[in-house]
């Protein structure tokens, strides 16, 4: 009787395990399959590394999915640049900062690819109770901004300047390293109010309502990109952003609200 | 022959340990000269998030010590139903990654948290507040310090702790005077680990209470902030933090030998007591 048993605890052993197998196998199979379509664009640059800016999160790897992405504040990238990175391609929300790279020959010459806008949202429930953006004076406003370093704080200090609001800053309750991580607080309902680009409110539908910032206090969000004078792979690099002042790129960019270029302004 | 061997092979395997741990330590203080390290003690950045940080791991480890022990004791000395699980609850900050441990005290206590939503009914937020920080500290830092203290007292020889009864004493006296004096070694030695771990916790902090210069702003936070407007500031604060742990480590080695406890059951390796 024994025998018999342990036979059958073996065959389902070994049925559980066979099952086990071909889950993992059509699972590897299906997302083979799905990197394979590559419904995003029919050329993919591969073997390249782009630092690119938080805000770009969601719509570079619609230009282009074939390239590793690493996301986050441009200070935070350059910085990580100037300490030996592995990039090939550095995009930054602001002009300054590939300057600088550029300064210190660390990337080559770089060129601007698009331009955003600066807004501030709060919570769908507003539990502040925020109608415009001088209501962030009231008192006990939790007001979440990037910390200077970060191109979406400097530009958010520039604004609460032009508008005469630098009062506000009495309310800020904490300076985050990056856009998102301001997006997350005000959507996550924890923050009463950030300063976010356009861009970014629009990855979080329903969780956030969105204050334009008049034009006359709008600073100048300029995005600007640069090969990496290190990089290993300058000819794909090159590659990639010219894919993304492509006509179809640009395209991309302007379908997720990024702003166009002016026609004027080519600097390549 | 293979004796020796043998030998050569432990010892270039430590080498190349010891090396590797101590490399990026000295590489910090290779880089940043004594008199700079000095200078930037008073920097503003620096002092407000050495506040901070001391003050708010100074009261998250009150409150360790205060629920930790008792409840390392409980766990320690009575088997109950369920035990196991406690203990499991215990351990698990350990081993949940900072930022899901800010995750879940954002859940719990934030604004429209399990906790949290009455509490802030009430008119109490605790997010983006010091209180936050605390909370966060004494989160990450409780288990290493309640592992170690249950340790501690199940290493006690419970014949001891009889005598003691038989000799007249209370249970509290029992305690004061006769547990919490046999096992000063390991308790000392989990305290320093959860001072340690608390002086350094980010991921959670960031998470739940944010960073705001002489609010919310931990020495590690500090560093963080720093790394991307002056690496210079960054490397003084690090070897700050270096320098800090490294004399509180010796200060509570120094501590428990004053007294030597000596293990009262025979346990060979001395992991939990330090004398």
């Amino acid at each position: 009787m024994e025998l018999a048993s342990q036979h059958r605890i073996a065959r389902r052993r070994a049925t559980v395990l066979a099952a086990l197998c071909a889950s993992l196998c059509s699972l590897l199979a299906a997302t083979g399959a799905a990197a394979r379509t590559g419904e995003h664009s029919s050329t993919r640059v591969t073997g390249i590394t782009v630092y690119a800016a938080a805000s770009l999160t969601d719509v570079f790897p619609k230009i282009d999915s074939g390239p590793k992405y690493s996301f986050g504040a441009s200070s935070t990238l350059a910085a990580q640049i100037t300490q030996g990175a592995p990039a090939d391609v550095f995009a930054s929300a602001n002009t300054t900062i590939p300057a600088q790279l550029f300064a210190k020959q660390l990337v080559q010459r770089p060129v601007v690819f698009t331009r955003n806008r600066l807004v501030f949202v709060v919570p769908t429930s507003n539990p502040a109770g925020i109608h415009s953006v001088y209501d962030l004076k009231k008192a006990g406003v939790k007001l979440v901004i990037a910390a200077p370093a970060v191109p979406v704080g400097s530009y958010t200090l520039q604004v609460l300047k032009q508008m005469g609001l630098t009062s506000v800053l009495a309310n800020v309750v904490s300076r985050e390293s990056d856009v998102r991580s301001v997006l997350s607080k005000v959507a996550l309902g924890e923050a009463d109010a950030g300063f976010v680009y356009s861009t970014d409110a629009r990855t979080v539908p329903g969780k956030v309502r969105v204050f334009k910032i008049p034009a006359w206090a709008q600073p100048k969000v300029t995005y600007a990109l640069a090969v990496v004078s290190a990089s290993g792979n300058k000819a794909a690099a090159q590659r990639f952003i010219r894919e993304v002042l492509s006509k179809a790129g640009q395209k991309k960019m302007l379908a997720a609200g990024f702003l166009a270029l002016p026609k004027a302004k080519s600097k390549r | 022959m293979r004796k020796a061997l043998l030998a050569l092979l432990y010892f270039l395997a430590a080498v190349v340990a010891l090396a590797f741990l101590a490399l990026p330590i000295v590489a910090i203080f290779v880089h940043v000269p004594p008199g700079r390290l000095i200078d930037q003690l008073s920097n503003p950045v620096v002092t407000d998030a050495l506040i901070v940080s001391f003050k708010t791991t100074l009261i998250a480890q009150a409150f360790i010590l205060l629920f930790g022990t008792p409840t390392a004791y409980v766990l320690a000395s009575r088997r109950f139903p369920g035990r196991s699980l406690c203990v499991t609850l215990v351990e698990l900050p350990l081993v949940l990654p900072p930022a899901v441990a800010g995750i879940g005290l954002l859940a719990a206590f934030g604004r429209f948290g399990l906790l949290g939503s009455s509490l802030s009914a009430a008119g109490i937020t605790i997010p983006f507040t010091q209180t936050a920080v605390t909370i966060a500290v004494a989160f990450v830092a409780s288990p290493l310090y309640i592992r170690q203290a249950i340790a501690a007292f199940e290493t006690i020889d419970p014949n001891l702790v009889a005598a003691s009864r038989t000799l007249g004493a209370g249970p509290a006296r029992t305690f004061f005077r006769v547990i919490l004096p046999l096992s000063r070694g390991g308790l000392a030695a989990g305290e320093a680990l959860a001072f340690a771990r608390g002086l350094g916790e980010f991921g959670a902090t960031i998470m739940f209470a944010g960073s705001l210069q002489k609010v919310t702003q931990t020495l590690p936070l500090a560093i963080y902030a720093e790394f991307e407007v002056n690496f210079d500031v960054t490397l003084a604060i690090s070897a700050l933090l270096i320098l800090i742990s490294a004399a509180l480590l010796i200060s509570l080695k120094l501590a428990s030998q004053w007294q030597p406890s000596t293990p009262t059951s025979h346990s060979r390796f001395g992991l939990l007591s330090w004398s």
